[in-house]
């Protein structure tokens, strides 16, 4: 089966003033479209990122004629993926976020499995307006960012129907090792893994013959499928497969080398969110590590 | 498995009075489980030998193939009632547990590709060995003493098809069993959701049925031959027949049909002829098709069913949609797999349980027609009371040996144990639970595991196929005696083989003694769409024949109303 396009290297047309896509230099900019999609932006060009568009805003208040520049992006995307109202994933992409100090994530709300321009407008407003919401105001708090910004984006792509998804470390995160690169990996879309409902694979690659070191098969109890006609749910995995390795030795050697080849080009480093759709990888999101613990010195 | 709960693992279970067995050493160590699901009745001496002789190496032979974690079985009939044991397998949790794991991967080998091993492996083995069977015709065997070779020579093939036997049926239930765990798993519902999306695929029973009733139109299209039909007992249709215009061309069909269908027998055994020998159950059922409207036709029934099971699987394909790749294809693959599965659990009999099983039983006939002419018996279901080595020594007629004398011992023996109750289980009580495994699992909803329900008045079993029906009981213990079933009238009986299934064209529903909802009785009920409760324990001394009962089957009650 071929599967429509879904990585943005290739729009560069230019756009209504609000609208941003990814890949296009303006997007690139932290200032314009936040941390999270400027850092995806950046690497649209070289890596496969889901096609999709920023929604820069000036405050919390959407305008109708934004509204109008939105549905037409979202028809645009649907002509990408080659189907009417694709369904989507709307995040958002805060001002600051994802700045090496703080990693921010979660800390806004994410709608998966959007579709339709009426709810992806929707969603945009809810995005919008939760940069004022108290788990984000908290969070800017605690993270010594005070005031909440002006301006705000939210990120439109197409979602990815990933059969597993998974999170990267570029250095293990728990002990701090930097020559250990760690997967994780759940089948379904990454809600689960991201939101902790689930006790994901953890696969240990060496970050230099890139060899799978150690592959924890974990019981997989639930996973995140996209609803038809629009939203996610969280379900049981089937008994015979909960068991069953999330992605193969071939497919978790990929993630890793793309974590190893993000470090490098970043400069630190990262933890990353993927999905895998049969033999291709997917870059969702990524960042740098803020919480590195120094490793242990061996006696 | 039904296991007195009382008793501590490791206990020693108590022989009841009437029922003292005297095992050989070790094998007391064992929990022997009687198999009441293929042999409700008291088989005889050599059914009894040959029943457990062939179970025992057949499923020997599969428990090795599928590296299923027991290290032997064992099988014996034991006062004429089938016992099998399984020997426990030696070794440390971690040695079990990975035995398991090699088990369960082989097993699910052979589940993955249940349709072209069957296709391109089992049947045409079958076939070749049923051909050279044939080939070897008793009737045509110079000398009763030719007739040992032939039975040697028999001996092996069974040997054999019994080790395709449990090679088809394992990793055949487990298909069905592994969708149906997955099918809960994905979608819940109720326990009969997931055979929706399996049922429709004709086997060769309902083949037999659909022709029997095509022969039934045939009658029906001349007066004078379904005047016969309605007026004769079965046995005297027939010479009946004969004497009617166009009875003769029905006649010639029914030849036709005994010579393609006729190879079965009305219980897994030897002890009752095949419907070649006698066709009387052909006709009842004919008689019964007779009675039946255009409307009740199988071919009908079964395109409904069909309808029924695509739109099942339609509507679960949709509910896949936005599933992860790996779960659709599971599902797709376990989907396939099931049908066949379902398919071999009954297609597999046709050809082993019933056809070879009946050409012994050809064999063993003509043994005994010769030594009763040979003098030697006097009466040729006789052999029937003999071991296979007694049968060998007879067949000789070596001096110093008395085969009368033997066959009325063993009758003395059986007939002293034939009206006792054998208990469920012997032996020892097993030590801890048995290691996981796929045939395990499959094994629960074979058997089933019948529960008392304290109600004299309500007899609870297992759910075997949906709907709730009230009827009048025909309460049978064989198939003969089946021939009272009357259309709209429920069948209680302890077990049912293959051969009963034309009469679930006619029963309003099916209440059985044993089995699970994999059982065969559940599978052709549902593919005849009536209602069935299985595994019920004593529903047959419960139910008294001519009540008035009511028949949940969703729920897996009987309600007595008198």
């Amino acid at each position: 089966m071929s599967r429509p396009s879904l990585s943005a290297a290739r729009i560069d047309d230019a756009d209504p003033a609000e609208i941003l896509w990814l890949g296009e230099e303006r997007c690139a900019d932290p200032a314009c479209s936040g941390g999270k999609a400027a850092s995806l932006s950046r690497l649209a060009a070289s890596r496969r990122v889901p096609h999709g568009f920023v929604v820069a805003l000036a405050g919390p208040s959407l305008d109708r004629g934004l509204r109008r520049a939105v549905a037409a992006a979202y028809r645009r995307l649907g002509a990408v993926a080659g189907v009417a109202d694709p369904p989507v994933a709307v995040r958002s992409s805060a001002i600051d976020e994802d700045g090496a100090g703080a990693s921010f994530a979660g800390q806004h709300d994410t709608y998966l499995g959007v579709s339709g321009v009426d709810q992806v407008w929707w969603a945009i407003a809810r995005c919008a307006s939760s940069f004022a919401g108290d788990r984000a105001l908290a969070y800017r708090r605690r993270a010594g960012l005070a005031a909440p910004p002006g301006r705000a984006a939210v990120l439109v792509q197409l979602l990815v129907p990933a059969d597993a998804s998974g999170v990267v470390f570029s250095a293990n995160p728990v002990t701090g090792a930097r020559d250990e690169i760690v997967v994780n990996a759940a089948f379904g879309l990454g809600e689960s893994v991201v939101s902790g409902t689930v006790t994901p694979d953890a696969i240990v690659v060496g970050r230099h013959d890139l060899a799978v070191r150690d592959h924890a098969v974990a019981d997989k109890r639930a996973m995140t499928v996209a609803v038809p006609g629009g939203g996610t749910r969280e379900v049981p995995v089937p008994g015979c497969l909960r068991t069953r390795p999330a992605v193969d030795a071939a497919q978790a050697r990929a993630a890793a080398r793309l974590a190893a080849d993000l470090e490098r080009e970043t400069g630190g480093p990262v933890d990353i969110e993927v999905a895998w759709v049969g033999s291709d990888l997917f870059l969702l999101q990524c960042r740098p590590i803020t919480t590195l613990p120094t490793p242990r010195s061996t006696p | 498995m039904t296991v007195p709960t009382m008793l501590a693992p490791g206990a020693a279970i108590p022989q009841p009075p009437d029922f003292r067995v005297y095992f050989e050493s070790g094998e007391d160590r064992l929990l022997w489980d009687r198999d009441r699901t293929h042999h409700p009745a008291q088989l005889t001496t050599l059914e009894g030998e040959f029943v457990a002789h062939f179970a025992a190496h057949g499923m020997g032979h599969a428990f090795e193939r599928y590296v299923v974690p027991v290290a032997g079985v064992r099988a014996r009939a034991i006062h004429g009632y089938l016992y099998t044991a399984f020997e426990p397998l030696q070794g440390s949790p971690e040695e079990v547990a990975r035995h398991a794991e090699r088990g369960e991967a082989a097993v699910l080998t052979t589940v993955g590709r249940l349709q072209t091993a069957w296709e391109d492996e089992w049947l045409p083995e079958i076939l070749e060995h049923l051909a050279a069977m044939e080939a070897a015709d008793p009737r045509r065997a110079p000398s009763t003493v030719g007739l040992v070779d032939i039975l040697e020579g028999y001996w092996e093939h069974m040997e054999r098809l019994w080790e395709l036997h449990f090679e088809i049926v394992f990793p055949a239930y487990v298909a069905v069993s592994e969708f149906a765990d997955l099918y809960r798993d994905l979608f819940g519902g109720e326990a009969f959701d997931a055979y929706r999306l399996l049922q429709g695929t004709p086997t060769r029973t309902f083949e037999v049925g659909c022709d029997l009733w095509r022969l039934s139109r045939l009658a029906l299209r001349s007066p004078g031959v379904a005047d016969v039909l309605a007026t004769h007992a079965a046995a005297d249709v027939p010479a009946a027949l004969e004497a009617v215009p166009a009875g003769r061309e029905v006649l010639t069909q029914l030849d036709r049909h005994l010579a393609a269908f006729g190879h079965r027998t009305a219980s897994w055994g030897l002890a009752t002829p095949s419907f070649i020998e006698d066709p009387t159950p052909v006709l009842k059922m004919l008689r019964d098709y007779v009675t039946q409207p255009d409307s009740a036709s199988p071919g009908i029934e079964l395109e409904r069913q069909v309808r029924e099971r695509d739109a099942a699987v339609a509507e679960a394909r949709g509910r896949l949609v936005g599933y992860p790749t790996p779960v659709v294809e599971q599902f797709e693959a376990l989907l396939e797999a099931a049908q066949t599965g379902l398919l071999l659990t009954e297609d597999h009999g046709f050809y082993i349980d019933a056809y070879a099983v009946s050409l012994v039983r050809d064999l063993l006939s003509e043994m005994g027609e010769r030594l009763v002419a040979d003098g030697v018996l006097d009466d040729r279901e006789d052999v029937l009371m003999l071991r296979y080595d007694d049968l060998r020594v007879a067949a000789l007629d070596l001096p110093g040996t008395d085969p009368r004398t033997l066959v009325e011992q063993r009758r003395a023996t059986l007939a002293e144990h034939a009206g006792v109750t054998p208990p469920p289980v012997l032996g020892t009580m097993p030590a801890g639970p048995p290691p996981p495994s796929p045939l395990l699992g499959m094994a629960m909803k074979f058997s089933g595991s019948p529960a008392p329900s304290g109600d004299p008045d309500r007899v609870s079993g297992a759910a075997g196929s949906a709907g709730r029906v009230t009827g009048v009981a025909r309460v049978v213990h064989s198939l003969a005696e089946a021939a009272a079933l009357a259309p709209g009238e429920v069948l209680v009986a302890e077990t049912t083989a293959p051969p009963w299934t034309p009469l679930f064209a006619i029963a309003a529903a099916v209440v059985t003694d044993t089995g699970g909802i994999l059982s065969h009785s559940a599978v052709v009920a549902r593919e005849y769409g009536i209602p069935a409760v299985v595994g019920a324990g004593d529903a047959t001394a419960a139910i008294r024949d001519g009540d008035l009962v009511e028949v949940d089957g969703d729920a897996g009650i009987v309600r007595i109303v008198r």
